[in-house]
């Protein structure tokens, strides 16, 4: 389809207020949900598709041209360092990267931590960040319960997404420093910003107009 | 059994992969020798010294390098611009100038390998050298516009810019040092979100902040010239604003405009352009498939001030978008009992334009007729 535009969305908690902005963006979203086999929904009239795919894979999908939007959390873009514009601030999903690291080490310095081992499902961002630090770390790629790494000894100290930090404290562990903070954003293929501008820019301006307005008001 | 893996990111080219590369050659080559551009061909490795004059994001971390017996860096060359300009430099000191070049050439880069990405891949371009000035810039973008077209794709945007206008408004911000390396670095990487942050913190006029902010993604017609604002107290920047409108002017006369945006996001990442860049695009593939520019200052690198501009495009990535090959020519499958009678027969078809396979194997016809159904548009000749 010429000028269909194809929208790649989160599964998960990205999900629900992603399909706020849609609609406040004027764009359809009936009947979009994660809990179906569908995962690709079409709307011909409006000339949109949607296709709704683990948060990790959206910037794979966008910088190849399968979808030429993309609305994923910075965290994702900047782990996956893929070759998308990134374009409006959406300002929901906020999150921080941290280092933790258990209770018992709470008052050391970062520094102290050289050539400590760290779990994270973040290689790149954690590699980054302690290179620039001038640190060499060993970093340990996990998949999931990054916070039990410390306790099981696996790692030293972990780095991690949270949002409220509830997990954290659950399993004992203080945030020892803030990488960086996240929220999501609105990412577009390179080629498809260019062949399809007419389409994507008003689209822009608008999300940019609701960003400005704060999500969580919209619905 | 011995290992037949091949190195991550390289391609073997099979009979069908090869016909269609050849067919985009001779089209492409016909077309550039119709504008007077004369084939060269340079080493596919050079001395890393010579290579180094091409720097720009990432083009360090792409080279493959090697070293020979007398301890000296080699690198396979990563494009052909560079070469040119060196081989150029050595070559054609005395010439009458401009001297058009063309060129076909594999290049290597050690990038990630994904679809329309290879370690090992195909291109095709012109040089235009010893030509400043916008007619120069137009006659190789209209030649760009050309080879899509030769090439049977219409759906494509040639998106236009001039990186003098971000380069001086950059240079003349009044940002820390530190602060201009940060916004050229985030526009490279089209982070649009950090950049808008970045500059709303920084000590600059709010005019300014706002040009710099909406240059990444300032596109459409020639009219968007318009939209860029106060440019005017920047001199660079205004006389780089009225050579872009030049040169859109001077392509009207080939005729090609359609094809043609303004595009200030386009800087092409390369340290060596100057002026006037371009890249190409197809709706049918989330990868730009031509690049290309002015380079006044890369000659004088190799001691020979001369100002050059030229484009490759990007044949595997062209490859991708081409529609279905034009219809198999007719083969034949000669066969028979006396073999000095076949060998004949197949010369004179030859002759004749055919293009004819001669069978070795003293086969029946029912099994040359087995043999020709597996290929393309293919029939037997059976001499009794």
């Amino acid at each position: 389809m010429e000028n269909e535009l194809t929208i790649a969305l989160c599964k998960g908690n990205l999900l629900k207020p992603t399909l706020v902005l849609l609609a406040a963006a004027g764009l359809p979203n009936d009947g979009v949900t994660e809990d179906s086999r569908n995962l690709v929904f079409t709307y011909a009239e409006d000339g949109i598709r949607y296709l709704i795919c683990r948060p990790t894979d959206v910037p794979t999908y966008v910088e190849q041209g399968a979808a030429d939007l993309g609305i994923v959390g910075k965290d994702v873009i900047v782990e996956q360092q893929k070759d998308v514009f990134e374009l409006v601030d959406l300002g929901f999903g906020a999150c921080r990267f941290v280092v933790a690291v258990p209770e018992t080490l709470k008052d050391v310095r970062l520094k102290d931590l050289n050539y400590r081992r760290v779990a994270t499902k973040f290689p790149r961002v954690a590699e980054a960040f302690f290179r620039s630090q001038g640190m060499q770390v060993e970093v340990i790629k996990l998949h999931g319960n990054i916070e039990l790494a410390p306790i099981i000894g696996v790692a030293d100290l972990i780095v991690d997404l949270v949002s409220t930090g509830k997990t954290l404290r659950e399993n004992n562990l203080v945030e020892l420093t803030t990488i960086m903070a996240s929220t999501t954003r609105l990412i577009s293929n390179p080629v498809s910003f260019r062949t399809k501008f007419d389409r994507i820019e008003p689209l822009v301006q608008v999300m940019q107009q609701i960003a400005k307005g704060g999500i969580d008001r919209a619905d | 059994m011995k290992n037949k893996e091949i190195p991550k990111g390289l391609r073997d080219f099979l009979p069908e992969d090869v016909k269609a590369r050849r067919k985009m050659e001779e089209k492409a080559l016909k077309l550039f020798r119709s504008y007077g551009y004369e084939e060269v061909s340079t080493p596919t490795f050079e001395y890393l010294e010579v290579i180094e004059a091409r720097t720009g994001r990432n083009s360090w971390e792409e080279l493959y390098l090697f070293i020979d017996r007398e301890g000296r860096i080699l690198s396979l060359r990563p494009e052909m611009t560079v070469a040119i300009a060196r081989g150029a430099a050595t070559h054609l000191r005395e010439a009458v100038f401009p001297q058009r070049l063309c060129y076909i050439a594999n290049v290597f880069r050690h990038v990630q390998p994904q679809k329309a990405q290879y370690r090992e891949f195909w291109q095709m371009g012109i040089e235009l050298l010893g030509a400043s000035g916008a007619r120069a810039d137009a006659e190789v973008i209209n030649i760009a516009v050309e080879t899509l077209r030769t090439m049977g794709l219409d759906n494509f945007k040639i998106s236009l810019n001039q990186i003098a206008i971000f380069n001086s408004l950059l240079d003349d911000s009044g940002l820390e040092e530190e602060e201009k390396r940060l916004v050229r670095r985030l526009v490279e990487n089209k982070d649009l979100v950090e950049l808008g942050r970045v500059l709303n913190n920084a000590k600059i006029e709010d005019d300014l902040k706002e040009i710099i902010a909406k240059l990444p993604v300032l596109h459409g017609g020639i009219e968007v010239l318009d939209r860029l604002g106060p440019v005017e107290q920047n001199r660079r920047a205004a006389q780089a604003v009225a050579e872009l409108g030049k040169v859109y002017e001077d392509l009207k006369a080939y005729g090609v405009n359609e094809h043609i945006v303004i595009d200030m996001g386009v800087l092409r990442g390369l340290d060596y352009y100057t002026g006037i860049v371009f890249e190409g695009y197809s709706s049918e593939l989330g990868y730009g498939l031509l690049g290309g520019g002015r380079y006044d200052n890369l000659l004088q690198q190799y001691g020979f001030p001369c100002p050059a501009t030229g484009f490759a495009i990007g044949m595997d990535r062209l490859a991708l978008v081409l529609k279905e090959p034009d219809e198999e020519p007719v083969r034949l499958l000669v066969g028979g009992t006396n073999w000095e009678l076949m060998v004949e027969k197949a010369r004179e078809l030859r002759e004749q334009g055919y293009i004819v396979e001669t069978d070795v194997e003293q086969c029946t016809r029912e099994e040359l007729a087995a043999k020709a159904a597996t290929k393309g548009n293919c029939r037997v000749v059976f001499i009794e």
